[in-house]
């Protein structure tokens, strides 16, 4: 399913019906992992916009955000009102695809699984680069999609996460226009064959 | 206080959608954490809503979440678009979120929300289904302790659940439920489909269209996800079973109006106490009427 970018250069991410159609996007790539969200214009995401518009659409003070890499301006935390907090412990952390995570996100527990981290990953390119190839719910049978920019490391301590369902992390992966999600309960394999299932 | 003043135009509507941003902000991120544990109920703050809790709150508050300007709405009640629930929800929604359009054609519409049926006419991916939810957890009726159920749904313990279910089989030599009847949802959780009749069960597996569950009493948010194997709780030498709509003869009952015999049909008395059979979605009764209305005016041409 394919829907016009949302969010023209001009309009602001803080208003409330950018943020509806926002998390329409959101949603429709996690209901469909691996399907590409276009949030932009092409060309036109400058300065993290699509971060800002992920964050503003879905934190605020009753969440904890952790920002390990640095990739949120002082002005957007401003802007955000949410609560900083150490990657471990935070309900969302934004980070950079390419530089393997030196961290353990919260997993949840058994009783609480949705308290297990949303991991946000900045990657260079989606829809160029090494092919995922994604099973699970949502995907009719197979979906592959191709992604540049991300460490395999992200996708190996993955796995480890998400080895005890329910317990595991959510990923969403954005570049300067688009967004795909790959909640826990897909699995993921390398083109090549190698399998990081979780 | 002055007794003159009158709140500013602007300031006295609410805004888009009736819920603040925050409130709509946690139940986005509920659903989101909804969809990736499929069949979980997610808690989140049930906020107060100008109508009585257990007349559809928790969808409402999904579908005012979710709904934007461009959405095409349709609401229905037991698959009636005309019935009370449906037609004030309907109306409430008309009046707080101006911009969106409202249909009684399924395939016209962008999100439904419904109680108690899932349309009869098959659901796309571009759709999404909010179910409103009276009750959500199937173990209720087996654990009346919420901790000790959450652990036993992260386990995947449903023996309890099961017994009860074996239980209905030595006593009544079938499982009784008639409605929300358990079903495990990706192969872990298993979930209260909302009060569907057991016709409708089927269609949660792989349905290519997302499911959204909000209990607004129980305070709690639950999804099956497009293309999510849905299996309804059984024994190997007990096959689970839709209703039965066959008459003494063993012909499936038909629609009176329509002449349907692939949908789930409502039972009435008519006037001289004959028993009458009629499509429970009224909207797929009518576009089944009108295509053989237009039908039968070409042929009169």
């Amino acid at each position: 399913m394919k829907m016009e970018p949302i969010c023209k250069p001009q309009s602001s991410v803080w208003e409330p019906a950018i943020q509806q159609k926002a998390f329409r996007q959101l949603m429709n790539a996690f209901a469909f992992p691996g399907s590409l969200e276009t949030m932009l214009p092409e060309g036109q995401g400058r300065d993290n916009t699509v971060l800002r518009l992920i964050l503003a659409t879905l934190t605020d003070g009753e969440v904890t955000v952790a920002d390990p890499h640095h990739l949120i301006d002082d002005q957007d935390w401003l802007k955000l009102e949410t609560i900083k907090e150490a990657p471990e412990k935070a309900r969302f952390i934004v980070a950079r695809g390419d530089t393997a995570p030196k961290f353990s996100p919260a997993l949840g527990s058994l009783e609480c699984p949705e308290m297990g981290a949303t991991v946000i990953l900045g990657v260079t390119h989606i829809g160029r680069g090494e092919s995922l190839v994604m099973r699970g719910p949502g995907i009719q049978s197979v979906k592959e999609v191709a992604c540049s920019g991300l460490n395999p490391a992200w996708l190996s301590k993955r796995g480890g996460w998400n080895g005890a369902f329910p317990l595991g992390v959510d990923m969403l992966l954005f570049d300067a226009a688009r967004i795909i999600a790959i909640p826990r309960t897909t699995r993921i394999t390398i083109k090549e064959g190698q399998s990081w299932d979780m | 206080m002055n007794p003159y003043y009158e709140l500013p135009q602007d300031e006295a509507g609410y805004s888009f959608g009736f819920l603040d941003e925050y409130a709509k902000r946690e139940v986005r991120r509920n659903i989101l954490k909804a969809i990736c544990i499929p069949g979980y109920q997610t808690p989140y703050a049930s906020r107060e809503m100008p109508m009585g809790r257990g007349f559809g709150t928790g969808g409402l508050q999904l579908t005012l979440s979710l709904i934007g300007r461009g959405d095409t709405l349709k609401v229905i009640d037991q698959g009636s678009d005309d019935s009370v629930n449906a037609v004030n929800l309907r109306h409430f929604i008309e009046l707080t979120c101006p911009g969106v359009d409202t249909t009684e054609r399924t395939q016209d519409a962008t999100l439904i929300q419904s109680r108690h049926r899932i349309p009869e006419m098959r659901m796309t991916s571009a759709q999404t289904l909010v179910l409103q939810v009276p009750y959500p957890d199937p173990l209720v009726v087996v654990e009346p302790s919420e901790a000790r159920r959450k652990i036993m749904h992260g386990e995947g313990d449903y023996s309890r659940l099961l017994t009860k279910l074996y239980e209905d089989i030595v006593h009544f030599d079938e499982i009784t439920i008639s409605h929300r009847y358990p079903t495990r949802i990706n192969g872990h959780y298993v979930l209260d489909p909302s009060p569907i009749p057991r016709f409708d069960v089927p269609k949660l597996h792989q349905s290519p269209a997302l499911i959204l569950f909000g209990a607004g009493r129980e305070k709690k948010i639950y999804a099956v996800p497009p293309y999510t194997n849905a299996e309804p709780l059984v024994f190997e030498d007990v096959p689970f079973r839709t209703e039965d709509f066959s008459d003494a003869q063993g012909r499936r009952r038909s629609c009176h109006r329509c002449g349907a015999t692939d949908s789930f049909l409502d039972e009435f008395t008519g006037n001289d106490g004959e028993r009458i059979y009629q499509c429970s979605d009224s909207d797929y009764c009518h576009q089944r009427l009108s295509t053989q209305h237009s039908a039968a005016n070409e042929v009169s041409r």
